[in-house]
């Protein structure tokens, strides 16, 4: 029995549980204190798996490798910035409640019990902990109906996409009598044994994951849930949660069902077609920005999985590169959407930030920034994502992959490019409140990473390099 | 090979038996020997203190539903410790380890509830 | 001590550039200043230890770019080559800086000149430190963007934007060629490390590029590269009109340090130019050719700064021919003795113009000679040593070029020769013009300019007499070391020479009359300058109205900007206007007005499926689900 590997698990756990029990306690509100607790806890929890030793625990449950510490980081990283960016937003909508915290912390659990799991079940268990917790953080804003509305929506649809993962994951136990991923891995390692009720198995698996990556057609709850839900909210959705179901997505098909590549390729290939299009061409219309980057988020998740696509030792490096470089700059650019807020009221349409430029420089240059990184204009970070996953494509030969990325991402400039034109040629329409210190240094740490990945690349790209080498063992 | 299995479950069939029996013998027994003055209210299905078929879209209580959920949470907790008191010998310390990890997840909840005063009606 | 080298520049370029307006223009200029100076004193402590100590060594600082096979790192090469560009850039520089106190004293921006000026010692300290050819490249680009900022510093003034900008696109020809022969080297070798690159030059030596040998391709594309920034004919027309900007900046980038950043590229990648005997036999006629095309041109012109651009020019075409024939020791030597006398040329021509309020045409000066001695006395040092007068530093350098491309007993070698030969002739010719005609004669300037002829101050001084003694004593100082009996045990195999080439040793067995013979043209060149402007000064004019055509040649700069505008310029405006109208406008504009209308429609479509209903949502999902089964499902069977 191996405690150590799961360390940083453990102390999530045992974090949120006292989180939980001592805020509760006091009379006063705890939010703050409770907030704090819980970033000191993220950032214990990273240090603890930058340091995790390798191996697999729990009977083979759970794995620790160069890509659950990759993963892990990437994840901490979003949550912590989840956590900041909320502080004083919840505070001036009447959200400070401590159990804010406490759901983003077991939502974190979920994901890190996650990217480690190695079996069908701990699988399962670490997606019903993050999916549960986000039910409820989605809903959080109770009184609004909208927020209500996101919250329930997404559930439903959640239970669904739980259902068909876990239709999938018996049917893969069925097949194959096992449901560890290694030992499924061995099964088929046999091609006779690859029966077409075992791909079946696997493309509910697909689907059940391709929900929580928000990939077209599975998509639709994400503009709904992502405008309707307070903005921190659709802040943190959009980063950590992301990053831990494209991880497991690549764990999953790159590891037990590595060898069905040629079938599920077919899928993810579809899967990414539609989601880059769709991303692109339907956020043209939106005038409300955190609908605009629910759709953007689906597009650059159609890219990301062109890296999937390709199968290869590349195309992996690509994808898990691609994933760092979307959390640290949607980071930044959600950092921009939660200051927006004019009179003590949070705003959240395009025409709000009108002449930006003229009223705050500093954040309209930061969003240029990350508008800019996001449509992929060299040399800023969003670029060379684009650039690893359309390279690994080509080389595996998915050139209409590869043409309809770069044909979708000029598509998708239009309405990044709308924003910085809105921000720096319109009439400005009134200052927007001073924003606070915790929200500018988020977007100053995702600005710098952005501008300035260009000029030292190397220790990202290593760290993808041996995440992959792990994954693909 | 086939029968050896089956003769396992027999206590099964025997404690079916004696279960409808029991049943039958109360119900009849009710509807024999007690009085019996029905009325419409008596007659309709019980749900939850609600009538059964009315408009979807209508106000109700939630505190009922909350009880209800946190019934089922301990009521759940319940159904788990019989087998692992069962099994208590076989699964040694880790086993007894676990279970204490369970039970104390499961008290910080009950001391959140506690706190938020979801245990109190009024 | 070797980082500090490079990286003071940068630390005082970032002061004054981003605090400059906060901390004032004094705390700027001293920041810069305070920083140059310790990278000098690094430098030039770098050069004792690595030159004249026998120390090389590599410093990595970071991992620049992974990716696949090409990897490329940060890191500071330090061999004898290198040391002797770090010690000469950041000595030159720094006295650039100070000169620049004075020189720049009125200007209303000088933070932002300082901040431009430190930046450029960066990148080119950068370029000469490389330890592969992208870091190089790095250098090259930026040391590039620095010149473009600082020919342009004097924005307001049209000619100055249009001279930076015929600088970069001029220079930008010549990046095309080598951005190709770094991907050639890279595609021949498979990495861009200088190390590896010359550990591997057997093993490549049949390699063949679209029929022709892969060095003879590289070494051609390189050398076009270095065309460009060393404005050798053909690519020298930008190097004139950068005479725009301020006068340090011409001294330190347009002579001194940057210029000369093509000769070093060929010097560094000697060992590949050494099996490349076409691509050298380019080089020197090249060379050769510019030396004495530049030096026809300097003769006639009237601006005292483009004069001496020409003679930049000129002596640039030396070194190359220097490298050409395979004394690259040579070109090299020259490439350091012409950075002390043309950088004190230029700021002695600065302290002419500083004191004739701005005056830049030597035909409204003459007679001040007397009012600012000590730049008379300069310009005197200065011209001697580029002139080649012996026991100047010239002498040394430019005899043993001229010694080499004899000795080298080719065809090619010859003409590079009789070319230097006739230009050592006019350079001393056009220097001693300049200087007559500057400082002698009668006053030629209005009574009021007259007036305020003054000595420029101390702060001004005090670098062009640091340059003087560099023009005077580096030649006899180094020349053992450099290209003398030492020379083995000083470049310690920083340059290479293949073991075919011993131009080194055939060097010091050439005849009697070769070394002479730069000495006699030099002071004949000088003498009939003096029959002309001293003595019979209505002879030019005379001359100049009998061969009307030769002069206007001449001062039209051989019509290379006429026939350039002819050939490139005109033409592209018209493709372009072409392309505007039809491409453009019809083409270019309605294919995306289509294409975008269409995407509006699209996004409508796209929209409509979002309903709302949380229904649809799951049938849509569960719809996709049947899609992918019966698509596996089909494929399966397949």
């Amino acid at each position: 029995m191996n405690w150590i590997l799961a360390l940083p698990e453990l102390v999530l756990a045992l974090s949120g549980l006292a989180i939980l029990g001592i805020g509760v306690l006091p009379k006063r509100n705890t939010h703050f204190a409770c907030a704090m607790a819980a970033v000191g806890a993220f950032l214990l929890a990273a240090a603890l798996a930058i340091g995790a030793p390798e191996g697999s625990a729990f009977g083979g449950q759970i794995v620790s490798d160069a890509f659950t510490r990759f993963a892990k980081v990437l994840i901490l990283i979003g949550a912590a910035a989840g956590v900041v960016l909320s502080l004083d937003y919840n505070a001036r909508e009447g959200l400070d409640r401590f159990e804010y915290p406490v759901l983003l912390v077991f939502a974190t659990l979920g994901m890190l019990v996650m990217v480690s799991a190695n079996d069908l079940m701990s699988l399962y268990i670490g997606l019903e902990l993050l999916s549960l917790s986000l039910y409820v953080v989605a809903a959080f804003n109770r009184d609004d109906e909208r927020s209500a509305e996101a919250g329930l929506k997404y559930f439903v649809l959640g239970a669904l996409a739980s259902g068909l993962l876990l239709y999938g994951s018996s049917l893969t136990y069925g097949f194959t009598g096992t449901t560890n991923f290694d030992r499924i891995a061995d099964a088929l390692s046999d091609p006779s044994k690859a029966s077409s009720g075992l791909v079946v198995g696997m493309v509910f698996v697909i689907v059940g994951l391709a929900f929580k990556v928000s990939a077209v057609p599975f998509h639709m709850w994400t503009p709904d849930v992502y405008e309707g839900a307070p903005t921190p909210v659709t802040a943190f959705f959009a980063a950590a949660p992301k990053v831990a179901a494209i991880g497991l997505f690549a764990r999953v098909l790159g590891g037990p069902f590595g060898d069905l590549a040629g079938q599920w390729q077919q899928v993810i290939v579809l899967i990414s077609l539609l989601s880059m299009v769709l991303g692109a061409f339907a956020a043209i219309g939106q005038s409300n920005i955190k609908r605009l980057m629910a759709y953007s988020s689906i597009g650059h998740v159609g890219y990301a999985l062109v890296g999937l696509a390709a199968a290869s030792e590349a195309g992996m490096r690509g994808l898990l590169v691609y994933m760092a470089i979307y959390l640290l700059m949607n980071l930044g650019a959600f950092a921009v959407l939660v200051a927006m807020r004019r009179q003590g009221r949070a705003v959240e349409r395009v025409e709000d930030l009108a002449g930006l430029a003229r009223t705050d420089l500093s954040m309209a240059v930061w969003m240029a920034i990350f508008m800019f990184s996001m449509a992929g204009i060299p040399p800023l970070a969003g670029f060379f994502g684009k650039m690893f996953v359309f390279k690994a494509a080509i080389d595996a030969g998915l050139w209409t992959l590869a043409i309809v990325g770069v044909l979708s991402s000029v598509v998708s400039a239009f309405y990044y490019l709308r924003i910085v034109k809105v921000m720096f040629f319109d009439e400005p329409a009134g200052a927007l409140d001073p924003r606070p210190a915790s929200v500018s240094f988020v977007m100053a740490a995702s600005g710098v990473f952005t501008t300035l990945f260009f000029l030292y690349p190397a220790p990202l790209v290593a760290a993808a390099q041996a995440a992959v080498a792990a994954l693909l063992g | 090979m086939t029968q050896p299995l089956l003769a396992d479950y027999f206590p099964i069939l025997v404690f079916l038996g004696i279960a409808g029996g029991i049943a039958i013998a109360m119900v009849g027994g009710a509807y024999l020997a007690a009085r019996q003055k029905p009325y419409a209210e008596k007659l309709s299905t019980y749900e939850c203190g609600f009538a059964p078929f009315e408009d979807t879209r209508h106000r109700f209580d939630v505190r009922f539903y909350l009880v209800a959920i946190l019934f089922i949470i301990f009521d759940l907790e319940v159904a788990f410790l019989f087998p692992w008191a069962i099994a208590l010998g076989d699964i040694g310390w880790l086993g007894f380890g676990s279970m204490m990890g369970f039970l104390f997840v499961l008290t910080v909840g009950f001391v959140y509830e506690w706190r938020k005063g979801a245990l109190d009606w009024e | 001590m070797f980082v500090g080298a490079v990286f003071f520049p940068l630390l005082g370029a970032s002061i004054a550039g981003f605090f400059g307006r906060w901390i004032g223009d004094r705390a700027a200029q001293l920041a810069t200043v305070i920083c140059m100076v310790l990278a000098a004193a690094c430098g030039l402590t770098a050069f004792w230890q690595v030159a004249l100590g026998h120390s090389s060594q590599t410093i990595e600082i970071l991992t620049f770019v992974d990716v696949g096979g090409l990897e490329v790192s940060w890191a500071l090469r330090y061999d004898t080559l290198s040391a002797v560009m770090v010690g000469m850039v950041t000595l030159i520089s720094t006295l650039i800086h100070i000169y620049s106190v004075g020189y720049m004293s009125h200007d209303p921006s000088r933070p932002r000149f300082f901040a431009y000026l430190s930046l450029f010692t960066f990148m080119m300290l950068m370029l000469v430190t490389a330890d592969n050819l992208v870091q190089l490249f790095f250098g090259w680009e930026g040391v590039g963007l620095a010149s473009y900022l600082l020919i342009g510093f004097w924005y307001e003034k049209e000619s100055a934007c249009a001279a930076a900008m015929k600088a970069f696109i001029v220079n930008r020809v010549g990046d095309l060629f080598f951005m190709l022969g770094l991907a050639l080297t890279f595609w021949t070798f498979g990495s861009v490390e200088f190390s590896t690159i010359f550990g591997s030059i057997d093993q490549h030596m049949d390699a063949t590029f679209a029929g022709f040998r892969a060095y003879e391709v590289i070494g051609v594309l390189l050398f076009l590269g270095a065309c460009g920034k060393s404005a050798q004919l053909g690519l020298h027309t930008w190097l004139p009109d950068a005479m725009e900007g301020p006068t340090p900046v011409s001294a330190l980038i347009h002579a001194a340090t940057m210029v000369t950043a093509g000769v070093f590229l060929v010097a560094r990648m000697s060992p590949v130019f050494e099996y490349a005997p076409t691509a050298l036999a380019v080089v020197t006629v090249v060379g050769a050719s510019t030396a004495l095309f530049a030096a026809t041109i300097g003769c006639v012109q009237n601006d005292i700064k483009r004069i001496i651009a020409y003679s930049t020019c000129s002596q640039l075409g030396y070194m190359f021919f220097a490298a050409g024939v395979g004394a690259y020791q040579g070109a090299i030597f020259h490439l350091f003795t012409h950075a002390f006398f043309k950088a004190l040329l230029f700021l002695g021509a600065g302290s002419v113009i500083h004191a004739m309020s701005d005056e830049q045409d030597i035909r409204k000066m003459g007679g001040i000679w007397k009012k600012i001695p000590v730049t008379y006395a300069v310009m005197w040092i200065g011209s001697l040593a580029l002139a080649g007068v012996p026991y100047f530093a010239g002498y040394y350098s430019k005899d043993f070029v001229l010694e080499a491309a004899f000795a080298a007993h080719s065809g090619v070698g010859t003409y590079a020769f009789w070319c230097g030969i006739a230009a050592a002739f006019l350079t001393a010719f056009y220097s001693w013009r300049l200087i007559i005609l500057t400082f002698h004669g009668t006053p030629r300037a209005d009574h009021h300019t007259m007036e305020h002829v003054h000595e420029s101050p101390a702060v001004m001084l005090v670098p062009l007499l640091v340059l003087a003694a560099g023009a005077v004593l580096t030649g006899a100082v180094f020349a053992p070391d450099f290209i003398g009996h030492h020379w083995e045990e000083f470049w310690r195999g920083a340059i290479v020479n293949a073991p075919h080439n011993e131009i080194m040793h055939h060097v010091h067995e050439v005849p009697e009359w070769v070394p002479l013979l730069p000495t006699v043209v030099g002071l004949s060149g000088i003498a009939l300058a003096y029959i002309l402007y001293m003595l019979a000064p209505s002879i030019p004019g005379k001359l100049a109205s009998t061969f009307g055509g030769v002069y206007r040649f001449l001062l039209n700069k051989w019509y290379f900007d006429e026939l350039y505008d002819a050939i490139f310029v005109r033409p592209t405006r018209a493709l372009a206007r072409v392309l505007w109208q039809t491409g453009d406008a019809t083409i270019i504009d309605g294919v995306p007005n289509g294409a975008a209308a269409l995407a509006a429609d699209v996004a409508r479509g796209a929209v409509r499926l979002q309903t709302g209903r949380v229904a649809s949502y799951a049938f849509t999902m569960i719809a996709g689900l049947a899609v992918f089964v019966t698509m596996l499902a089909f494929g399966a069977a397949r």
